[in-house]
């Protein structure tokens, strides 16, 4: 066990070939990543050079992303959609990642009808099964239809699947302005991904703002200035049960022209605020006291 | 606003969806089928007719038909597993294939594609767990799916009899921690399987959870590893096939007198309920199941 455990990074948020973001996580203390789809086709050498670096780097995968726009299609664009998140989850199983993020779509050419957006999540969710994998629905904050996490709750409901959960991320809760009273209303045990991340405005009204603020400033917790609420947040799911993985999901311009260890730092000192002034979580003994024990 | 249709007489729904109606054959993949027939044939099993165009044997006692694939690229995956044959598929008889495997593909399953030669039966399958296939075989009734793509093992006797009265019951199922609300889901959805409640268990291994075919005819059986068996990653497999028969004793002594050996320890030993014969091959093991003459 180690205090940073329960806490890990994006691929997203660093610059630089895969091999060197995971070192810089490594070497931040981390131990597990959110894998990217965009930074593991990159790879130079191709899908499996990236699987052996992910495995070589002894990181668990905390999930893969993004499966986006998949819900509400029908006709030819549903069955194209169905071929794009098969190879996702292919490569997901390739990873060894027991879990696939999708988030809900942006499109107009999708029903809003929820009972066929939960038939659609539930076809995911078995598409998934065989292989292994849960399946993390999120409302984006600009979602047509789906943009909060009580819509995204609702669906996931309604699809009524084991394999299919919720992945909440923090940016599109506090985006959206969903009262925080709402997460009394989950399931802890189907939350299957939490994404945090904070950021320096104190408002994103428009769909517009949201997504420019989302792709380029967002902040690690506690450095933006939504850190009391995403406090609260995360004190609410200790309290509603939740023990899963917290995830940093944070898109940064400045970041990507930073040294990677520099942010990697960031994102350790994140983790420790959040474990040890938020959480209050006890530090775990250090090894020798076990040695001694066991002596 | 339109107004939801309630079901005031109690209407059950669809009791079987995907029309299943028994098991039309088990596959077995293997780099060695010469011992895997031997093994077969201690059971009972008599190889009766070859593939045309495959590396590919039927063996058969009775209703139950059992395949034997060593088709070298099917085959590969037994390799990986030091040369012990695989369950490799469950051929499942239905009403109408075609439906049944768009039915499927529509609620999410994998289809896998056909490598049928010219004259051959193109039978649609799709994935099922750990690299295995469900085929969907609806062509049973009138006439035999295996005269088109199999020639007979002449001087044989096509339909050999079932020893003791023996046949399909079940298939066992090796899941992965804590699968088993997925894998129950799973089986729900494409295949319209039930729950059979915990306190009703057949033969001598109750472990896991027992679902049942909608046709009645078999029974699917998932198994946990024991919460402290950690190091247990083993990947999800079909693991056996349990065999119904109407005496259990008198089965195991006629397999016995043909060389099966059988578990016989304390806590598991051939009774009235089961038996479950020693592994042979690193991977083959069948289970008796008391089941009552039809």
């Amino acid at each position: 066990m180690h205090v940073l455990d329960a806490y890990g990074m994006d691929t997203i948020t660093l610059a630089g070939p895969l091999e060197a973001k995971l070192a810089a996580m490594k070497a931040a203390g981390f131990s597990q990543v959110m894998l990217s789809a965009r930074d593991v086709v990159g790879h130079p050498q191709g899908l499996q050079a990236a699987v052996a670096a992910v495995r070589a780097s002894g990181l668990r995968p905390t999930g893969f992303q993004v499966l986006r726009d998949f819900e509400g299609l029908s006709g030819h664009l549903h069955h194209y959609k169905v071929d794009i998140a098969k190879s996702m989850l292919e490569m997901c199983a390739a990873l060894d990642s027991k879990v696939l993020l999708a988030c809900s779509s942006t499109s107009r050419h999708a029903t809003q009808d929820l009972d066929a957006i939960a038939r659609d999540l539930r076809k995911l969710a078995m598409l998934a099964l065989p292989l292994g994998i849960k399946v993390a629905f999120e409302g984006l904050s600009w979602g047509r239809t789906i943009n909060e996490f009580t819509t995204a709750w609702d669906v996931v409901c309604r699809a009524d699947c084991p394999n299919l959960g919720l992945g909440l991320d923090s940016y599109h809760v506090f985006a959206a302005k969903t009262p925080l009273d709402a997460i009394e209303d989950l399931d802890p045990d189907k939350i299957f991904l939490v994404q945090l991340a904070d950021f320096m405005w104190q408002e994103a009204k428009t769909f517009e703002e949201r997504m420019t603020t989302a792709r380029t400033f967002r902040v690690f917790p506690g450095e933006g200035v939504h850190s009391e609420q995403l406090a609260d947040l995360v004190l609410r799911l200790q309290r509603l049960g939740y023990r899963g993985d917290y995830s940093f999901e944070v898109f940064n311009d400045d970041y990507q022209q930073l040294p990677l260890d520099t942010v990697a730092q960031r994102a350790r000192r994140s983790a420790l605020w959040l474990n040890e002034d938020v959480l209050h979580r006890a530090a775990p003994l250090p090894a020798w006291v076990y040695n001694k024990s066991r002596a | 606003m339109s107004h939801p249709l309630f079901n005031r007489e109690a209407v059950p729904d669809m009791p079987n969806p995907a029309g299943i109606e028994g098991i039309e054959f088990i596959e077995y993949a293997t780099s060695r089928p010469q011992a895997l027939g031997q093994v077969l044939e201690s059971m009972g099993f008599r190889p009766v007719a070859r593939h045309r165009s495959r590396e590919v044997v039927l063996y058969r006692q009775g209703g139950m038909n059992l395949v034997v694939n060593a088709h070298p690229e099917d085959a590969r995956v037994s390799a990986t597993v030091d040369g012990s044959p695989v369950i490799s598929a469950v051929a499942l008889r239905v009403r109408d294939a075609y439906k049944t495997f768009r039915r499927c593909l529509d609620l999410g399953a994998w289809e896998v594609p056909s490598h049928a030669q010219a004259m051959e039966l193109h039978i649609p399958a799709i994935h099922g767990p750990g690299g295995s296939r469900f085929y969907f075989v609806d062509r049973w009734k009138e006439f035999s799916i295996y005269d088109i793509d199999f020639v007979a093992i002449p001087t044989v006797d096509p339909n050999p009899p079932a020893l003791d009265g023996m046949s399909y019951f079940g298939v066992v199922q090796y899941i992965g921690p804590n699968r088993s609300a997925d894998w129950i889901a799973y089986y729900q959805e494409m295949f319209g399987f039930g729950l059979i409640p915990d306190d009703q268990r057949f033969g001598i291994l109750p472990k896991g959870t027992l679902l049942r075919s909608p046709c009645g005819q078999f029974l699917w059986q998932v198994i946990e590893p024991d919460p402290w068996m950690e190091s247990d990653s083993a990947p999800e497999c079909l693991l056996r096939v349990g065999l119904g028969v109407p005496d259990v004793a008198s089965a195991v002594q006629h397999l016995k007198a043909r060389g099966v050996e059988f578990i016989e320890s304390a806590q598991l030993h051939p009774e009235d309920r089961g038996a479950l014969t020693r592994n042979q091959l690193g991977s083959v093991s069948f289970e008796l199941v008391h089941q009552s003459a039809a």
